[in-house]
């Protein structure tokens, strides 16, 4: 029933005799009669009918009965409207009935209780009418033809009687509206002291990195491991950013990477920290070219003693190059630079392993810090706010002017600890030092165009005095001007080189240079390589011009070949920079900190820059070398103090360079097929959380969608489409392990000639698992598995380890290389034969492998899928064995894609309706029942909770063998890689099962594996590598 | 790329990239990875109607100084005497790195050059387009 029509009919009412109904709207039934209670009379007539004997009598006694029932008036009302329509269908009944019924009249009328009945009745009618029952608006009630253009706003265009209620609803949507905080007027908030403090308000969470509001505008910006990060940009630029890595530059701002330092005797640190890590995994902190501090290194952090257990996390480090000055004093600085999510681990570890345990309060203003040591936050957020800044501010009396992003620390956490024993100190320089990378073949034209090295300066300029001090101090030293001049030479040299890569790796070069806001192009340009400089090399093309023809622009290059120039290059390619040219002044703090309190400030460089150049604030950079020199996406990182961050983004940009976000970081490390940060450590802490994360982002997203639009992974035959178990994926194949090694053991007296078929893996039952009916498969696998299950758990208390989820990852570089050899196809088209032992390798023979399945029972392996034909991997994708028919299929048909997997059976999905449909009778009946059927149903409840349409609740079976392939481990990262053109994955396998999958595999087909990604039943062939 | 070496020293053989020279537009780098179909193509392109080089000059290095030739040759063939080739060999110095793979063998990563040969090939049309 409309509003409108509502409305009318009470309007229509309004003026109406109470006793008197309207006859026309109601047809032929009511013409000529009126009758003395109106409408009434079809409630009563049901009631009259059961009791017709007594109907006068009754109809007295219910004068002041009904007196109070306003509601019961407003039903019949309703009902009448609808009485109509039934009408007109054809229901006589009714009509009948009330006929009859009112042929009886009543012979006298109480006029008082009479009235009062009426009055009350008039009064609800009018309640009725106020009140609406609908959420409309009261203009969208207005019939069309009375309906007027802007009338929402205007409230004048509405008609009359309406305009009360309208101007009530408009003043509701205004007070729904959200509150805008309209205290201050744009200008205001936008003055430069105001915004600050609201940048610094809204930075109190998650750190900004000073380059945030640049990000800001361009990015997609997320909250991660406490700062705010640039996602991915907003424009379109997958593949601008990826040619960017591969042909020209990319830049990404790592400034939320931490630096922990560590200050101590070398022996000290070195004895200690080689407790934390294994040489087996390759160099150490003691490696000879990194102690120097020529080399940047790269390992991964163990628990103290814990190897190969316990990984703490993947981190590069770089020693302070020793002091020609100071060489008796063994007193050596030692940065570790971590990634955010992994450093509250390491810095704890740290602490308790040098004993760091008391907090050191010079670096720290107030001396308030001393009593707040038992304070110590332990959560994750390092650092903090920026009250400590402010105070400082204070103190130092620093022009007003804060550097965005240059929030530092919680005024009372303390960062630096010392120990007392050995008197090792360490700092937290988190935020101190900003890290830029920088990615590409052109990044050394980006460098050396964007920054130009610090001119020596001997006089004091009056008006810098207070600035440069430091750098005019240095200067006067001969010494200390030669290495200036000889890094110089280096960084010029860098020009003649094409790619980062031809430099050795992990390279490290210390540098002061210039202002680079002072020589800012004026235009945005794509910083060139400028082939002058490669004159050197330029020698090779040269000759064999003909000239019979005209080639005016191949001009002939002069060719020396003892170029002093040349020489060099080749020097620096071969051995890379001297460690002397390694020194750099952001080693010393007083230096830093003085750089970055007396930066010009930019609205003075711009004033300046209008007048004369001036020679900008010097300032250290050590640009350092950090990828490997495969080729492909390598580039410097460079390391700068706080505060010059936009100094230093800016010239970067405009010499040509794209920049990247997370995104793009995880891109590269995919293309390069390095493990990627929190995403490639399963076995960290910080890669559990990140799975974490993950699965329950990856839940909602998969429960948003409804439940016929969704993939059911039971039916996939996909166990953990949002989770890699590796605890039960390495739990499950040493049980395997062990019973076929039992079997074997049982079944053959002669075990030497069994010890080979031993090898041969695959299902212990597989007659069962061949395709077949669905159903019948189901069940046949379900009763095996069953009994696998027993055997297991059996298996289980006999062999359970102390360490309950205790998988690893082999990082041992020994084993790691042993398995890529074996790993490669040994024969076969295109391959060069070559026998194992020429190498120095081991046949994989039962002998080989025996101490392996001993050594490393839960382990798993890093390795790397590149897909033979169709097919891009996704996260989570599933590593299987293939079986020998895959393989013969394969031969037999060269665009064999792969087998498909049987679609399985969804057994909860009747669980699932059934307790939806018990939800339902107990909704419905809930005012009935009570007691103890309703504990019973609360229980089955709690039963099914985890039950959701799709997936495997909890404790999923054996994963090994739950599809027609068995299982050998996930995907972590998977996509169609642009390098190599095909799909490419990253991913890690069981080691046990990897050894069996290659033992069972013949020579040409050696490291041939199935991939199925999690909503797909397709297997594709992928090849498997292992990198060492 | 990582050899083992010989298991007395525990030391990693890498491979550094040949140092590449700046590419202009008409510079084509031959591998053996590439499709051969395509690099020839890709030549074909460079020097017909629309790709606006007069000419080009074709780099191989090592074993790929074979499909350089070869190269070369096919697009001689194809060009029917409008084109002129121009070999040119020189010698590559390419950069070695012994990398030790623990601490205690103290001598820094050697390194050391090794030559190799390379062939360019300049690819020139004999009467330019009028």
């Amino acid at each position: 029933m409309s509003n409108a029509r509502e409305k009318k009919r009470a309007k229509k009412m309004r003026n109406q005799p109470s006793s008197v109904t309207l006859p026309s709207d109601y047809g032929p039934c009511h013409s000529g009669i009126q009758h003395h209670n109106g409408g009434s009379r079809s409630f009563q007539t049901p009631k009259q009918d059961l009791y017709p004997e007594s109907s006068q009598g009754y109809q007295q006694q219910r004068h002041p009965y009904q007196s109070p029932g306003p509601s019961y008036r407003n039903e019949q009302y309703f009902s009448k409207g609808q009485n109509r329509s039934e009408k007109e269908r054809g229901r006589g009944g009714w009509r009948g009935g009330r006929q009859n019924v009112s042929q009886e009249m009543p012979k006298y009328i109480t006029a008082s209780t009479f009235a009062q009945a009426r009055a009350a009745e008039i009064s609800a009618m009018l309640k009725a009418v106020k009140q609406k029952s609908s959420n409309s608006l009261v203009f969208q009630t207005l019939p069309r033809h009375m309906r007027r253009r802007a009338m929402s706003h205007n409230i004048k265009r509405l008609p009359r009687r309406l305009r009360e209620i309208a101007k009530k609803e408009a003043e509701k949507a205004v007070h729904q509206k959200k509150e805008h905080s309209k205290s201050k007027c744009r200008k205001a908030r936008r003055r430069h002291v105001n915004l600050v403090v609201e940048f610094n308000r809204r930075q109190k969470k998650n750190i900004w990195l000073e380059t945030h509001i640049w990000h800001a505008k361009r990015f997609h910006m997320v909250k991660k491991w406490g700062y705010c990060l640039g996602e991915r940009p907003t424009t379109k630029s997958y593949r601008a950013c990826y040619r960017a890595m591969t042909k020209h530059c990319l830049l990404q701002d790592l400034s939320y990477y931490c630096c922990l330092e560590l200050n101590g005797k070398e022996e000290d640190l070195l004895k200690v920290l080689a407790s934390m890590c294994n040489i087996d995994t390759g160099p150490t902190f003691a490696a000879v070219p990194c102690l120097s501090g020529r080399i940047q290194g790269s390992l991964v952090l163990y628990h103290a003693n814990r190897y190969p257990e316990d990984a703490l996390g993947p981190i590069t480090f770089i020693w302070k190059p020793k002091d020609e000055c100071y060489v008796t004093s063994k007193m050596r600085q030692l940065w570790i630079w971590t990634h955010p999510s992994l450093k509250q681990d390491i810095l704890t570890e740290l602490k308790s392993v040098f004993q760091c345990t008391e907090p050191v309060e010079t670096c720290s203003p107030e001396p308030v810090v001393t009593f707040c040591q038992e304070k110590k936050q332990p959560d994750v957020a390092m650092s903090v706010g920026r009250k400590r800044k402010r105070e400082d501010d204070g103190e130092k009396a620093v022009p007003l002017k804060k550097i965005i992003g240059d929030g530092t620390r919680v005024p009372l956490q303390p960062y630096c600890w010392t120990s007392q024993s050995t008197g090792v100190v360490i700092s937290d320089l988190t935020m101190e030092i900003l890290r830029y990378r920088l990615i590409g073949p052109l990044t050394h034209c980006v460098l050396t165009e964007a920054l130009k090295t610090a001119s020596v300066q001997t006089e004091m300029a009056d008006a810098e005095t207070e600035l440069n001090n430091w750098w005019v101090e240095n200067c006067k030293d001969s010494e200390k001007v030669s290495l200036h001049q000889r890094q110089e030479a280096i960084f010029e040299l860098l020009q003649g080189i094409s790619s980062p890569s031809e430099i050795p790796a992990g390279t490290i070069l210390g540098l002061t240079v210039g202002d680079p806001r002072v020589n800012l192009p004026k235009k945005r340009s794509k910083a060139l390589p400028n082939p002058e400089k490669y004159q050197g090399k330029y020698s090779c093309c040269k000759e064999g011009i003909c000239t019979s023809w005209s080639c005016a622009q191949w001009k002939p290059l002069s060719n020396h070949t003892d170029d002093p120039d040349n020489e060099n290059i080749r020097q620096l390619l071969l051995e890379g920079v001297p460690v002397e040219c390694a020194h750099s002044f952001i080693w010393d703090q007083t230096i830093c900190k003085n750089v970055t309190e007396n930066k010009i400030p930019e609205q003075d460089l711009n004033r300046m820059r209008g007048e004369l150049l001036v020679p900008g604030s010097q300032l250290d950079l050590g640009p350092r070398e950090s990828k490997d020199g495969a080729g492909w996406g390598s580039g410097w990182d460079i390391c700068l103090p706080k505060g010059w961050g936009m100094a230093f983004w800016i010239p970067f940009i405009y010499q040509g360079a794209r920049v990247g976000g997370l995104q793009e970081s995880l891109k590269h490390s995919e293309y390069k097929r390095t493990p990627h940060i929190p995403n490639d450590y399963p076995d960290c802490p910080a890669g559990v959380q990140f799975q974490e994360d993950l699965e329950s982002i990856l839940l909602e997203k998969f429960k948003r969608r409804p439940p016929a639009k969704r993939a059911n992974y039971v039916k996939l035959g996909t166990l953990a489409p949002f989770l890699c178990p590796w605890g039960q994926l390495t739990r499950d194949w040493e049980v395997r392990n062990k019973a076929q090694e039992e079997s074997v053991l049982a079944s053959s007296p002669d075990r030497m000639s069994c010890a080979i078929e031993s090898q041969v893996p695959c299902d212990p039952n597989p007659g069962l698992i061949i395709e077949d009916s669905q159903g019948d498969r189901v069940t046949c696998s379900q009763g095996d598995m069953m009994e696998e299950r027993t055997t297991i758990q059996n298996l289980c208390t006999e062999h359970e380890d102390a360490t309950s989820n205790g998988f690893f990852v082999v990082r041992s570089r020994k084993l790691l290389r042993q398995l890529s050899a074996w790993c490669r196809p040994t024969c076969g088209k295109g391959q060069r034969v070559r026998p194992a032992s020429k190498l120095g390798q081991k046949e994989m023979t039962e002998e080989a492998l025996l101490p392996i399945f001993k050594c490393y029972r839960r382990a798993l392996v890093w390795v790397s899928l590149s897909l033979l034909r169709k097919g891009s991997p996704e996260l989570h994708a599933m590593i299987c064995v293939p079986t020998q028919e895959d393989f013969l299929q394969l031969d037999k048909d060269q665009l064999f894609c792969g087998p498909q997997e049987p679609k399985h059976r969804d057994m909860f999905k009747h669980k699932i309706l059934k307790l939806k449909e018990r939800k339902k009778k107990k909704n419905n009946g809930k005012a009935l029942e009570s007691g103890a059927s309703h504990a019973l149903e609360a229980k089955a409840v709690e039963e099914h909770k985890e039950l959701i349409l799709g997936l495997w609740p909890d404790p999923l079976p054996d994963v090994t063998s739950h599809c027609s392939r068995i299982l050998l481990g996930f995907v972590t990262q998977g996509d169609f890689s642009l390098a190599a053109g095909c799909g490419e994955a990253l991913g890690f396998v069981n080691l046990t099962g990897l050894l069996h999958m290659l033992s069972s595999q013949p020579a040409d087909k050696k490291g041939l594996v199935l991939l199925r990604t999690p909503a797909s039943l397709q297997y594709r062939f992928a090849r498997l590598n292992i990198e060492v | 790329m990582s050899e083992p070496a010989p298991p007395v020293a525990e030391l990693t053989l890498r491979r550094r990239l040949p140092p590449r020279l700046p590419r202009r537009r008409g510079d084509v780098y031959v591998n053996m990875k590439t499709d051969f179909k395509a690099q020839l193509s890709r030549c074909q392109k460079l020097l017909g109607p629309g790709g606006g080089c007069t000419e080009i000059c074709i780099h191989g290095l090592g074993l790929a100084i074979n499909r350089a030739i070869n190269i070369a040759l096919q697009l001689q063939a194809g060009g029917a005497g409008a084109l002129r080739l121009a070999a040119n060999t020189s010698t590559v110095e390419l950069a070695d790195v012994l990398e030790a793979q623990s601490d205690e063998d103290g001598h820094p990563p050697l390194a050391r050059a090794r030559n190799n040969s390379a062939i360019h090939i300049r690819v020139c049309r004999v009467s330019p387009p009028p």
